[in-house]
């Protein structure tokens, strides 16, 4: 029975995951117009195309911004609301669902409401902006409003993750560390660097290396509210991948990019566990 | 009660408040907005809706594809679901209890797996079903969702196998049980926490997907509900009273479904590798 399992176990991520990525990166080897034309090999030509162009490098920059501002809001945001959720209130089980909420949501639907809490003549934002006299934001159509919008749907959808994960962890903090840390003279501040970050490393680690991947490889949010633009400034490596294989028929480029971005993301997180190695799980 | 003391458990309600706001505020908005006639969404809306209609629900049900990609939803989470739990439960399984090498590069592939851009995996897939006929069908997007949701569920159900004792099937094949006999009567019951984590996050995956739903779908009667209702934004002229109502029927059961299950979501989120 356990080789049986094993075998259909093997067959499945080889057809449904081994086996599609090697062919991804084969299919960034040749130019193929269509998906019924016969490809033609032309080797390292896309990745030569990619590396000379102006859009790859705006990608790869874009998607640094839009990681690396929603990964370091998340956390710090996510931690916040975790300590503040660890505190003894009235309603606090209540509030504790509500902050998750969010996280439970399609993108689309947090990307709708989005745009029409933000609609250019009845979205209530922009009307309570008007009602307090404040200039409109043109959140789609400027290049560093759309940046902070993408960022900040982001924000809102995945904060509950780290608030969550950092929350689970809080309640595993030795309750006599802080007793100890009290007896010290140590005030809320100290205490907060000198036990919880400590005691929490590994999981802040591990909460770090996930959401940055996924920040690093989201599609929907940016595509759903902006396509990349205006003018490419909020393009990243996924829109890019999908826009030159989907919308401009180019299969071989958009297997490139996405290759491509999968080696970035390797180099970073080898790097990440330099900095940061990983303590043997409990 | 000093008075540093007063002004600290202000400030924890008063944050408390803000949090609150912050989170609810949209989603409120959302159902409120579904609820209300649209000449008062017209005007300057007020924070309260001051009467309710269900004039949206009634023409998104009746006007629109909606109810269909509701169903196709429902068929393509449903669908993963299943396969999910056969698939990552036969490997996780495997892998705990046979001796063989290789077996730390499955687990290994398996959290690689999560690295790879999706659309690394979808343009291959979508080449692929092209080839065989398979594009635009349902069967090809619960495919396509099974490469997240299966490393997901191995990864999760390995670290469950891993701890649940040998001795307990032993003790069961002792008495007479086959090792399949075992395995159904001794293991499986005894992971059901671990099962229901893996099924809610293979759902929650599947139902809320947009990505391999915009690449694999191109007919208006294969749509799941998120293509739908973003196509819906993108074609007419504006309908949000329609698009609200649309969000909220499909964010409701997902909220019914955290309150009976809060308890497995969280035990999901601190083992660490869920949806993204």
């Amino acid at each position: 029975m356990l080789p049986g399992f094993l075998a259909v176990g093997v067959i499945a991520t080889l057809v449904l995951i081994v086996g599609p990525a090697i062919y991804a990166v084969s299919l960034s080897f040749y130019d193929a117009p269509s998906l019924t034309s016969e490809p033609v090999w032309v080797g390292f030509a896309k990745y030569g195309e990619l590396l000379v162009s102006a859009e790859f490098w705006n990608a790869l920059r874009n998607g640094f911004v839009y990681a690396g501002l929603a990964i370091f809001l998340q956390v710090v945001l996510g931690i916040g609301f975790a300590l503040l959720l660890n505190q003894r209130f009235f309603g606090r089980t209540l509030l504790r669902g509500l902050a998750f909420l969010p996280y439970l949501l399609p993108t689309v639907i947090a990307v709708l409401t989005f745009k029409w809490m933000v609609d250019g003549s009845l979205g209530i934002v922009t009307i309570t902006m008007a009602d307090l006299g404040l200039p409109p934001i043109y959140w789609f159509e400027t290049e560093t409003a759309s940046m902070i919008s993408v960022i900040m749907i982001s924000v809102w959808l995945w904060t509950p993750f780290v608030t969550t994960t950092f929350l689970a962890g809080l309640q595993t903090v030795p309750q006599q560390l802080y007793e100890a840390a009290r007896v010290d003279g140590a005030g809320p501040v100290r205490r907060f660097f000198h036990v919880t970050l400590p005691s929490l490393r590994p999981i802040l680690t591990v909460i770090i290396l996930l959401r940055s991947v996924w920040m690093f490889n989201k599609f929907d949010v940016i595509w759903l509210t902006t396509q990349g633009g205006p003018l490419g400034a909020t393009e990243h490596l996924p829109i890019l991948s999908y826009r030159k294989a989907f919308a401009l028929y180019d299969i071989g480029s958009g297997a490139a990019v996405a290759t491509l971005s999968f080696l970035v993301l390797m180099v970073a997180v080898t790097l990440y566990f330099l900095l940061f190695p990983m303590e043997k799980a409990k | 009660m000093s008075g540093t003391k007063i002004a600290g458990r202000a400030g924890v309600y008063i944050a408390a408040v803000v949090l609150a706001v912050y989170s609810a505020f949209p989603i409120y908005w959302m159902i409120a907005s579904s609820l209300r006639p649209t000449q008062e969404m017209l005007m300057n809306p007020t924070l309260i809706p001051t009467k309710i209609t269900f004039d949206y629900y009634y023409s998104l049900l009746a006007q629109t594809d909606y109810p269909r990609q509701f169903l196709n939803s429902l068929i393509v989470a449903l669908a993963t679901v299943a396969l999910t739990m056969v698939l990552s439960v036969m490997i996780a399984y495997g892998v705990t209890r046979q001796r063989i090498r290789g077996k730390q590069m499955i687990i290994g592939g398996m959290l690689y797996a999560y690295m790879f851009p999706p659309l690394l995996l979808a343009i291959p897939l979508y080449a692929m079903f092209t080839r065989i006929g398979l594009n635009d069908t349902l069967l090809s997007l619960v495919i396509s969702h099974l490469t997240i949701t299966m490393p997901l569920g191995v990864w999760f159900l390995w670290g469950f196998f891993k701890t649940m004792p040998f001795e307990l099937e032993e003790a069961a094949m002792v008495d007479g049980c086959t090792r399949l006999g075992a395995f159904l009567r001794v293991v499986l019951p005894l992971s059901v926490p671990g099962l229901v984590t893996v099924a809610i996050f293979a759902f929650l995956l599947s139902w809320t997907d947009y990505t391999f739903a915009l690449v694999m779908i191109g007919s208006d009667a294969n749509k799941t509900v998120p293509l739908g209702l973003a196509s819906m934004v993108g074609a007419f002229d504006l309908r949000w009273g329609d698009v609200m109502a649309g969000s909220t029927l499909i964010a409701l059961p997902l909220f019914a479904a955290f309150v009976m299950l809060s308890r497995y979501f969280v035990q999901g989120l601190t083992a660490g590798a869920v949806k993204g």
